[in-house]
């Protein structure tokens, strides 16, 4: 049994939770010493979970900024999403997901055939959006490096040879539901034998390697941990000081 | 404003004058560069990252994908390919890169890396004196990143290693050895007190105080300096609202300015301006603190005064209170009487300065107040006010003679939407700006004046 794939996989994935709980404590392990809350700022936790959802969910304030562009960093933003739902759905649990939606197996398969196109579909369609505006636009272009270029086309990779299972064919679900289902108990079964399949699981294996060392480390948080859009502003109504002082610039001074 | 085609390094020749030894000296910074600079610099880099989750968060997770680009007035004003925020922090992220990071150690060039070199520490200084940390780019970033904790921060680095403008530093050094940015004696703050009370007579027929180091006040009234001196209009203004409402109130020749430009340079200073207006209350034994027309003043007091010398609890809340919250709260309650048509044969708009309305939440307050006294006033286009305001050009420490080609290029987005409103007076609470836009008028054609908020209400308030 060749066993490269899952191997490499469990690698990959280590490497990403490793790395991402090593970017994740470095942010916080900084404190915020004074408050630069960008306002008007909500002055309740609730207010700030909606400030935050708003930011997480909808793009708000890159929709305030430019309409045009936040059109495929939100769509590619959320056919990525469905797209990992459709695999937890699809591959890692689908008896769940059939019984969660109340479907029968081949209304299932069904609705993952559609609903998969159409995500996959999207997610191509905005990756090679987001890279045209790159090399299009002025201001994108002269601001692009490598790695941003890198970054799009492993994606695009990943949705190609994903999406060549999808509408070409080849790929035994049972298959690689057994892999998947093997893999996560480690209980190993071998991968299925196509192998559009291998090149799919290598490179987002690549992915989850590069993740926590380039700017793909914002899927950790970027606008949660920001102290501009997470604090609360109401440095009047309560004192805002913390045990930072020993470590914080500021208290040098006194 | 229509974003301007990219015009390469058009920027780069224009630089604040660097502070020499009488400057940097009496701040606790090195009178030259020393000769292990880098190492030094990248220690300070280091620090910093270690107590501001700020700068360690947002030189990680910024994705360039350039929404923030057109919204820097001094990008939109040059077309300089540096200013534009993703850019500038750039110049910074990838000396952090190189040195800091995996991929920066491992793939240098591949991973957009570059060492600490003297043409870096040029465009540092270059750049990182072309932003006026008004923060609008943050207003439109997906995650919040604040170029303004970028440019504080590398500032903060040049200044360790003794590259600092010589304008903020000298602001500073009178700060700390008169207690204002202007360097105006006690004497002569006392005597421009009864010179205006002076002026206030003869405007009014009434004995209008202008009281200075009064023990036992109930108000300590800390404005920018510049009020005292060039914006009369403004210091009487204060003057008025108080006597009309008979509110018993001092200046401190101590803590006789509000501005603070340690947030310019680094906290350091920064906690250190901000202590004096602390001590001011605490010896002359008033009940509350009021911050006069400044922008930058109010985002340090309002947001920064209790983290750092605080706790404030001798005084009064809100603490301190911005003195268009207190006439705003005077006029809802009923409490002056207020002619209108005192300020009639002007059309006046608002400029919300960038630390009022983006770092104090101080956005409704003047408008309150301006509707209440004037009545043609219009607002500037809704992209251009509110937390979207557009910097007169002058805030951040830009203020400064030798970078007049910048400021008026910042101010470009400014002036074209206040074109727009056909305004003839232009108020706004902020010392910066007043001193910016008259010279950004003259610069640009405009025939228009610049006025306080306090300027135009005491006009209309009635005693």
């Amino acid at each position: 049994m060749n066993l490269a794939l899952p191997v490499l996989l469990y690698a990959a994935v280590a490497v990403f939770l490793l790395g991402m709980g090593w970017r994740i404590s470095w942010w916080l392990r900084a404190p915020a010493p004074l408050k630069i809350v960008l306002t008007p700022a909500p002055k309740t936790f609730s207010g700030v979970a909606v400030r935050l959802a708003g930011e997480i969910f909808t793009f708000r304030s890159l929709f305030k900024g430019d309409r045009y562009f936040w059109i495929p960093a939100w769509l590619f933003h959320l056919s990525l999403a469905l797209l990992l739902i459709g695999h937890l759905g699809g591959l890692v649990m689908p008896k769940v997901a059939e019984a969660t939606l109340g479907l029968d197996e081949s209304q299932f398969e069904h609705l993952a055939q559609v609903a998969g196109s159409v995500a996959g579909i999207l997610a191509i369609s905005t990756v090679l959006w987001l890279l045209i505006r790159r090399q299009v636009g002025e201001r994108p272009r002269s601001i692009s490096h490598f790695s941003d270029f890198f970054a799009l086309i492993l994606l695009l990779l990943i949705l190609g040879t994903g999406s060549h299972m999808r509408f070409m064919g080849g790929l035994d679900i049972m298959q690689a539901r057994q892999f998947v289902a093997g893999w996560l108990m480690f209980h190993l079964v071998p991968p299925p034998s196509n192998p559009v399949f291998a090149a799919h699981v290598i490179l987002v294996s690549v992915l989850l390697i590069y993740i926590p060392f380039s700017k793909l480390v914002h899927i950790g948080g970027a606008a949660l941990f920001s102290p501009t859009l997470n604090q609360r502003n109401n440095p009047r109504e309560r004192r805002y000081a913390g045990p930072w002082g020993a470590a914080a610039s500021i208290s040098k001074s006194k | 404003m229509k974003a301007p085609p990219l015009c390469p390094n058009i920027a780069a020749n224009v630089h604040a004058h660097r502070a020499k030894k009488e400057y940097l000296e009496p701040l606790g910074l090195p009178a030259e560069r020393p000769a292990d600079w880098r190492a030094k610099a990248l220690d300070k880099f280091r620090e910093l990252l270690h107590e501001r989750r700020s700068l360690s968060l947002y030189m990680d997770v910024c994705v360039r994908c350039g929404a923030c680009a057109d919204k820097c007035p001094f990008f939109l004003g040059t077309g300089d390919p540096n200013n534009m925020p993703v850019a500038r922090a750039e110049l910074f992220r990838k000396v952090y890169r190189r040195y800091f990071t995996a991929a920066g150690k491992l793939a240098g060039r591949l991973a957009t890396a570059e060492d600490l070199t003297d043409d870096v520490l040029d465009q540092w200084f270059t750049y990182f004196y072309q932003c006026s940390e008004c923060r609008r780019c943050a207003v439109f970033c997906p995650f919040g990143v604040d170029t303004a904790e970028i440019t504080m921060a590398a500032r903060e680095i040049m200044a360790s290693i003794g590259v600092a403008p010589k304008y903020t530093t000298e602001v500073i050094r009178k700060a700390n050895e008169i207690g204002n940015n202007l360097g105006i004696p006690l004497a002569a703050w006392k005597d421009s007190a009864e010179f205006l009370e002076q002026e206030l007579k003869e405007q009014t027929g009434k004995d209008i105080k202008m009281p200075v180091d009064q023990e036992g006040a109930e108000v300590l009234l800390v404005p920018p300096s510049a009020d005292m001196f060039a914006n009369a209009d403004t210091m009487m203004g204060y003057a008025k609202l108080f006597y009309a409402v008979g509110v018993n109130w001092t200046t401190s020749t101590y803590a006789s300015e509000a501005g603070n430009f340690g947030l310019f340079l680094n906290y350091e200073q920064l906690q250190k301006i901000n202590r004096r207006i602390v001590d001011a209350a605490r010896n002359l034994r008033v009940k509350r603190l009021i911050i006069g027309e400044c922008g930058h003043a109010w985002r340090a007091a309002q947001a920064f005064t209790d983290t750092l010398n605080g706790p404030l609890h001798f005084l009064q809340k809100p603490c301190p209170e911005h003195i268009c919250e207190f006439a705003a709260r005077l006029i809802r309650g009923g409490w002056l009487k207020l002619d209108k048509s005192a300020n009639d044969g002007v059309t006046v708009t608002y400029h919300d300065p960038c630390n009022l309305a983006r770092g104090g939440g101080l956005i409704d307050e003047p408008r309150e107040i301006l509707r209440a006294v004037v009545n043609d006033f219009r607002e500037m286009p809704a992209d251009t006010i509110r937390e979207k305001t557009f910097c007169c050009g002058g805030g951040g420490g830009l203020l400064t003679e030798e970078l007049m080609q910048t400021r008026m290029n910042g101010a470009k987005p400014r002036v074209e939407a206040f074109r727009t409103t056909g305004a003839d007076l232009l108020a706004t609470p902020c010392a910066i700006c007043k001193a910016q836009f008259p010279e950004v008028f003259k610069h640009y054609g405009v025939d228009a004046r610049v006025v306080g908020v306090m300027d135009l209400l005491a006009k209309a308030i009635v005693i």
